[in-house]
């Protein structure tokens, strides 16, 4: 695995006996340093499990200059190959959320900042058309950002800062609903969709956003507003949907099949739901970009692999698909044991985590007894859980809400001892119920029809039952799924819900989901918790500057909530695992990202080298 | 019944002499009048066209071994018609595909011989059978909508064994058929010779299917059941369309048929079939006036006629014909004879398997002066 | 043969009509709101979902909806994301774009695939079933006959993975990997990608022609009027092909047919099991992102071209016998 020997030495790695003899290697949160030398053994060991994060460090102007660091031993040209299950539906910046159409955005979309992974394996936030990675003023109110020079669209025309613009009215723009919706949030301060009656038709019939919002003194130079500070903005200008669109070029609905690009590749061609071919944008600079290597003349990306087929080609490593990667496409519960475990496939795999945490959520207005929420928690059987999921395949227990992907995270952070019982604990559980004399507790329980989600709700359902509850199991199918839990009257007691987050920040995980002031259909408080304490360290946390300050104090209220209120019961993070073909070079796990770094990726052209 | 006298100037007859019983079984004993015997038929024209010898055609199924054909022997003359009588499953049809080479040689053995102007046909390789198939000798079957391809025109089927057979352009056999149709008596031939079967009513098929099998102008006319299929007044036109044609092209037929009244009105000589052998044989007056075996008389009972009285209740052969694939080893007609207490020991019938004498004659227990006695006092009056 | 053309595309008409009907009532009954999946939870406002679904043309009963969809496809129609001109099967609001296109897009692939495996089914089953009709009750006979009675009780979803793993992805390559490369731009690719797949494909289908060819020629064979033939003087080899066989397209054409049209309509597994783009695969992933103006238009293609093969094999009927031509 890339990742471990490049991170080795560097980072304080702690190791984690799990029940399925993996190895969890985290990196604790705070900025490096620490005891290296117990992490080099461990680091570049021969099996284990993915990598966890350290915090992300803002760039400056000199970090944010490009070109990107060379990637050793990188050769220039070749066609990289992609094997990817679904084609993406949107190629408008403003459209794309999801990640199998943020992966490929990342190679043809750039926005104000992007995030880079270096060659030590350490996380930054750079200025990617700006200039560096913001200049935050009025305690984070307000962020200004410098164009870089020489930025360019695919057809030519320069990158300005009514383009800049352009692109967050335009997220107001009634056909816009796919996409991220934090900064128009943030730009009207309100947390719901009302957001859209800042702009409510976009830029299209001469509306503008007033100046005290969003500010463009001269052709270089862009100004947010905000009302609360937002500290997170570098991040969240970074994600593919925060892209620049050009102003010229917008042909409104028509820009998501033929967007024009900013970033080193443009589309040769797309065939909806078959194949897109990636080809140079001969207008993109490598000295502006700071966050992409570019190796590769072209990428030749097929759609409609399922796990099975591109699982299938790589672990061949036969005539094109040496050539080959995906962005996506994980390892196929049938094939994956024998890759994990098979030493030729070691040196072609790199493996993170997703962005996502299962987790029990607790409907606590319905559930109001701490004891009966401590049961569920105490019961719930990890392993049955994950091995629905593939098993270490699949992901790795979980012991708290902060994902290792998220500075912050705490390996070793265990209230209900989950980790070290993934079976669960009945008796604990029963006893629970018995003094708070809650046996025969109903709770109503509610799964949807995909077959891992089906088989893991068994197990929950049998070990509940075995500590003394009466469940009531009902499926709704997947499509309808948040739609049905995101209902506040809901009438059941324990869903499940996969939270990931959007940046590796905890205001992204905590907020949303435990805020108390934002329950309401449709929201994402599926806990329904109301918790002034709570509310208060959110509102408090929101302020800091320093991320890893920051970092810290989400973990700590993270730990309150799950303590205290118990309103979920975490039991894994969603493993990512991808293989590539040996004439693929640089190839490392990116835990912004989720999965493979496309933007360090090299084709090695010859067996000689 | 029409009388065949005139038939005896083709020189098929056994004998111009009406037969009566007595002279038969006179016949029979000293069997010295075969039916086409080489001591009167050689004096006539040499031997006969086709001789059928000691025939047993063989069936193998996965029940065992289907005895269709249990040593049949027959002569057929230059020009004269043979009828063969008898229910469905005596063997007729077998008999007469076999000597057409028709039946699969992977389920059936075939021994004997069968002698066409002298040539064995159960040792001719395939070649030599399609060359005659068509040519020498021809067949008409009783279905003519089944027995006609229906993808096929009128014309170009029966065109085709002309062509094959005399080498015939496109454009001669289209021609050859055209004529053919308009001698089996369709109209309008040039119109028709393009028509398919299904546009054709039932008896223009069976016109067509006898323009086909004459079209080579074929030495022997095998007829199965030429009429079955057809209404009764349709029926007559065929059977005297055939007898003219004969006349014309001087060919032999073997009438295959269950129904006496068609072995009269066009027969010669007649040969009662029943599980696979013949059972009886004679002129066609000698068998329809004087019946010599059970049987035979109660093939007559059985019979409707013309001439009868309409109140006259018909009489079927009571029981069923035994299974040919475990034959009984006396008299097949045994079990369903009337008359077997007559014979005297009656225990004969079902161990003794009775034998045809050449010519004139019936293979039964009976003495000819029994047959003779029981047929006049017994039989014929409810004939009548 | 013009009017009985003429009434089948008439009756055809109304079976499409029924199809679509049912189809569409079918799955626009099924209670879930295509505007949530337009415009997720929280970013869109009720006022929002509301123009949403007038702009998906759900905010009116069904029965209209399918007036609208009928129309749609004589006329065209304008939604607000884009036009969709005639015939217009729909308009997919996950990619805007008209069903029609995606479904013309690929379309070429499955043709590709139906055709080849078709050519190479159709003459090795017809060409076997032959050869084992012709010399019955031999060894050749019985060797093809179990052979294909083995193949025929395979599944694609065996033989195909089976096929790639040791053909494709073993430790000696054999075939090339499959792919669909259009034939307008590299035929030899065209060739080369699919060769495995019509393979496989064709395989299960040439043990079914095979037996089928076999059995039916075996049957015209004891037909009365092959007898005919054969009595006429007719060579072997005249009766087996002149008459036994022509007798034996009715049955084949019919099969031919029905497997033709379901094949044009998408051999799912196939296209599956080899990651082809086709109409098989375009189906199942409509169902999976909960497409249904895809998923409605590719089953309407799909009934139509099972219709139209019927129809297709309704004339063959008439040129094989003139029975049905002249009736």
């Amino acid at each position: 695995m890339s990742i471990r020997t490049l991170r080795g030495g560097r980072t304080t790695l702690a190791s984690l006996a799990l029940a399925g003899a993996l190895v969890l290697s985290a990196c604790s949160s705070g900025g490096g340093g620490g005891d290296g030398g117990a992490s080099g053994g461990s680091g570049s060991g021969d099996s284990g499990g993915p990598e966890t994060v350290e915090a992300f460090t803002f760039g400056d102007a000199a970090a944010s200059t490009g070109p990107a660091e060379a990637v050793p031993d990188a050769q220039q040209g070749g066609t990289v190959r992609v094997f990817q299950q679904t084609a993406p539906d949107h190629l408008d910046p403003a459209q794309i959320y999801v990640a199998h159409e943020s992966n490929i955005a990342r190679l043809i979309h750039r926005g104000l900042t992007a995030t880079r992974q270096d060659n030590d394996g350490h996380y930054s936030v750079l200025g990617d058309l700006a200039t560096d990675s913001g200049t935050p003023s009025d305690g984070g109110k307000t962020w200004t950002y410098t164009l870089k020079d020489d930025i360019f669209f695919n057809d030519g025309t320069p990158i300005t800062s009514a383009d800049v613009r352009h692109t967050f009215e335009r997220q107001f723009a009634p056909f816009i609903t796919q996409g991220p919706t934090y900064i128009q949030q943030w730009l009207a301060g309100t947390n719901g969709a009302d957001y859209r009656d800042l702009l409510p038709e976009g830029p299209y019939n001469g509306d503008h956003l007033p100046d005290s919002v969003l500010e463009t003194p001269d052709e270089k130079t862009i100004v947010f507003h905000f009302s609360e500070p937002q500290n997170d903005l570098p991040y969240a200008l970074s994600i593919p949907g925060y892209a620049i669109v050009s102003e010229a070029g917008d042909t409104q609905e028509d820009y998501d099949h033929d967007p024009l690009t900013s970033g080193p590749y443009q589309i040769e061609e797309f065939r909806p739901g078959r194949s897109m071919t990636l080809v140079r944008n001969e207008y993109w600079k490598p000295e502006t970009d700071p966050a992409r290597n570019a190796y590769p003349d072209s990428f030749e990306i097929t759609f409609g692999h399922t796990l099975e087929d591109s699982t299938s080609r790589l672990m061949a490593d036969n005539g094109e698909n040496q050539y080959a990667t995906s962005f996506d496409n994980g390892l196929d519960p049938g094939n994956g044991p024998t890759v994990m475990q098979d030493p030729q496939y070691q040196d072609r795999l790199v493996d993170g985590y997703q962005t996502y945490v299962w987790a029990l959520m607790i409907n606590t207005d319905r559930v109001t007894d701490i004891r009966v929420r401590q049961a569920i928690a105490y019961a719930l059987p990890l392993n049955g859980i994950l091995n629905a999921y593939g098993g270490s395949i699949g992901g790795t227990y979980a012991g708290g809400i902060i994902s290792p992907l998220v500075p912050g995270y705490d390996p070793d952070y265990d209230p209900f001892g989950k980790l070290a019982h993934p079976e669960g604990d009945i008796e604990k559980a029963r006893e629970l119920l018995e003094e708070a004399d809650a046996v025969g507790y109903e709770l109503n329980y509610v799964n949807h029809t995909a077959p891992e989600d089906e088989d893991a709700s068994i197990a929950v359902e049998n070990a509940l039952e075995d500590a003394g509850f009466e469940v009531n199991r009902s499926e709704v199918p997947p499509e309808t799924w948040y739609d049905t839990i995101g209902v506040v009257d809901s009438g059941y007691d324990i869903y499940r819900s996969s939270w990931g987050h959007d940046w590796p920040s905890a205001s992204t995980v905590i907020p949303p989901q435990f805020d108390g002031r934002q329950i309401a259909d449709g929201a994402s408080n599926y806990s329904h918790l109301r918790d002034d304490h709570v509310d208060q360290e959110i509102d408090r946390i929101r302020q800091i500057e320093d991320p890893a300050e920051a970092a810290a104090a989400w973990t700590e209220l993270s730990h309150y909530i799950y303590e205290e209120d118990v309103p979920f019961v975490p039991a894994f993070y969603y493993r990512q695992t991808v293989l590539h073909g040996s004439h693929i070079g640089g190839a490392v796990f990116n835990d912004d990202y989720g999965t493979i770094d496309m933007n360090r990726l090299f084709v090695i052209q010859d067996d000689a080298g | 019944m029409t009388s065949k006298d005139g038939a005896a100037t083709g020189g098929a007859s056994t004998d111009a002499a009406p037969a009566d019983g007595a002279r038969a079984t006179e016949d029979s004993a000293t069997g010295a009048r075969a039916t086409g015997a080489p001591a009167d038929g050689a004096a006539a024209d040499g031997a006969p066209f086709l001789s059928v010898r000691d025939l047993r055609v063989r069936f193998r199924t996965e029940d065992g071994i289907v005895k269709a054909v249990d040593g049949l022997s027959f002569d057929v003359r230059r020009g004269s018609t043979l009828g063969i009588v008898g229910e469905s499953g005596s063997g007729k049809s077998v008999a007469n595909q076999a000597i057409l080479g028709l039946h699969n040689p992977a389920v059936t053995d075939i021994s004997g011989e069968i002698l066409l102007e002298g040539e064995d046909l159960t040792t001719a390789g395939e070649r030599r059978m399609q060359w005659l198939r068509g040519n020498k000798v021809a067949m008409i079957f009783q279905d003519p909508l089944t027995a006609l391809s229906p993808y096929h025109t009128v014309g170009r089927q029966i065109g085709e064994p002309f062509r094959k057979h005399r080498g015939a352009s496109r454009r001669e056999a289209r021609d050859r058929a055209i004529e053919m149709l308009g001698k089996v008596g369709i109209p309008n031939p040039r119109l028709r010779v393009d028509d398919y079967p299904h546009q054709f009513s039932g008896g223009m098929r069976q016109r067509a299917m006898i323009a086909m099998a004459l079209v080579c102008d074929p030495d022997l006319l095998i007829a199965d059941e030429p009429t079955t299929a057809l209404d009764v007044t349709v029926q007559a036109q065929i059977l005297d369309l055939l007898k003219e044609l004969q006349q014309e092209f001087g060919s032999a037929i073997i009438m295959i048929t269950h129904d006496l009244g068609v072995v009269s009105r066009v027969s010669d000589e007649v040969l009662v079939m029943y599980a696979g052998r013949a059972v009886e044989r004679g002129s066609v007056r000698e068998v329809l006036s004087r019946p010599q075996h059970p049987y035979t008389w109660g093939l007559l009972s059985s019979m409707p006629r013309i001439t009868g009285d309409v109140g006259r209740p018909l009489v079927p052969i009571a029981g069923t014909p035994p299974s040919l694939l475990n034959p009984p080893p006396g008299c097949p007609f045994a079990p369903r004879c009337a008359f077997r207490e007559e014979v005297a020991g009656p225990e004969s019938c079902d161990t003794d398997r009775p034998a045809l004498p050449q010519g004139r004659g019936c293979a039964c227990h009976l003495t000819a002066a029994q047959q003779q006695t029981l047929f006049l006092e017994r039989v014929l009056p409810r004939l009548a | 043969m013009l009017r009985f053309l003429l009434r089948r595309s008439l009756g055809a008409v109304v079976i499409l009509l029924v199809i679509s009907a049912v189809t569409f009532f079918l799955f626009y009954a099924i209670p879930r709101n295509p505007a949530l999946l337009a415009c997720g939870k929280g970013v869109c406002t009720d006022d929002q979902l509301a123009v949403v679904e007038h702009n998906l043309g759900i905010d009116e009963p069904i029965p209209v909806q399918y007036w609208h969809y009928m129309v749609g496809i004589f006329a065209g129609r304008d939604f607000p994301a884009g036009h969709c001109p005639a015939p217009c099967l729909g308009f997919s609001f996950r990619d805007n774009r008209p069903v029609l296109d995606t479904i013309l897009d690929r379309l070429p692939t499955t043709v590709s695939l139906t055709i080849g495996g078709a050519l190479v089914f159709l003459v090795l089953g017809l060409g076997f079933g032959m050869l084992a009709a012709w010399r019955r009750g031999s060894l050749l006979d019985r060797v093809v006959s179990s052979a294909s009675l083995v193949l025929s009780s395979m599944q694609i979803y065996f033989l195909g993975p089976l096929a790639l793993a040791v053909l494709v992805y073993g430790d000696h390559q054999i075939f090339p990997q499959p792919e669909y490369v259009p034939f307008t731009e590299q035929p030899l690719d065209w060739l080369k990608g699919l060769l495995l797949p019509w393979l496989v494909l064709a395989t299960i289908f040439t043990a079914n022609y095979t037996r089928m060819a076999r059995a039916t020629l075996i049957e015209q064979l004891h037909e009365d009027h092959v007898r005919t033939a054969r009595a006429k003087g007719m060579s072997r080899a005249t009766v087996f092909f002149r008459y036994a066989w022509r007798g034996s397209l009715i049955p084949i054409v019919t099969i031919f047919g029905v497997d033709l049209g379901s094949l044009f309509g998408g051999a799912m597994i196939t296209e599956f099991t080899f990651t082809l783009p086709g109409l098989g695969r375009l189906a199942v992933e409509s169902v999976t992102q909960s497409n249904l103006p895809m998923l409605m238009g590719v089953m309407l293609f799909a009934a139509l071209m099972i219709v139209l093969f019927n129809i297709i094999v309704d004339a063959c009927y008439a040129l094989i016998d003139p029975r049905v031509r002249l009736a």
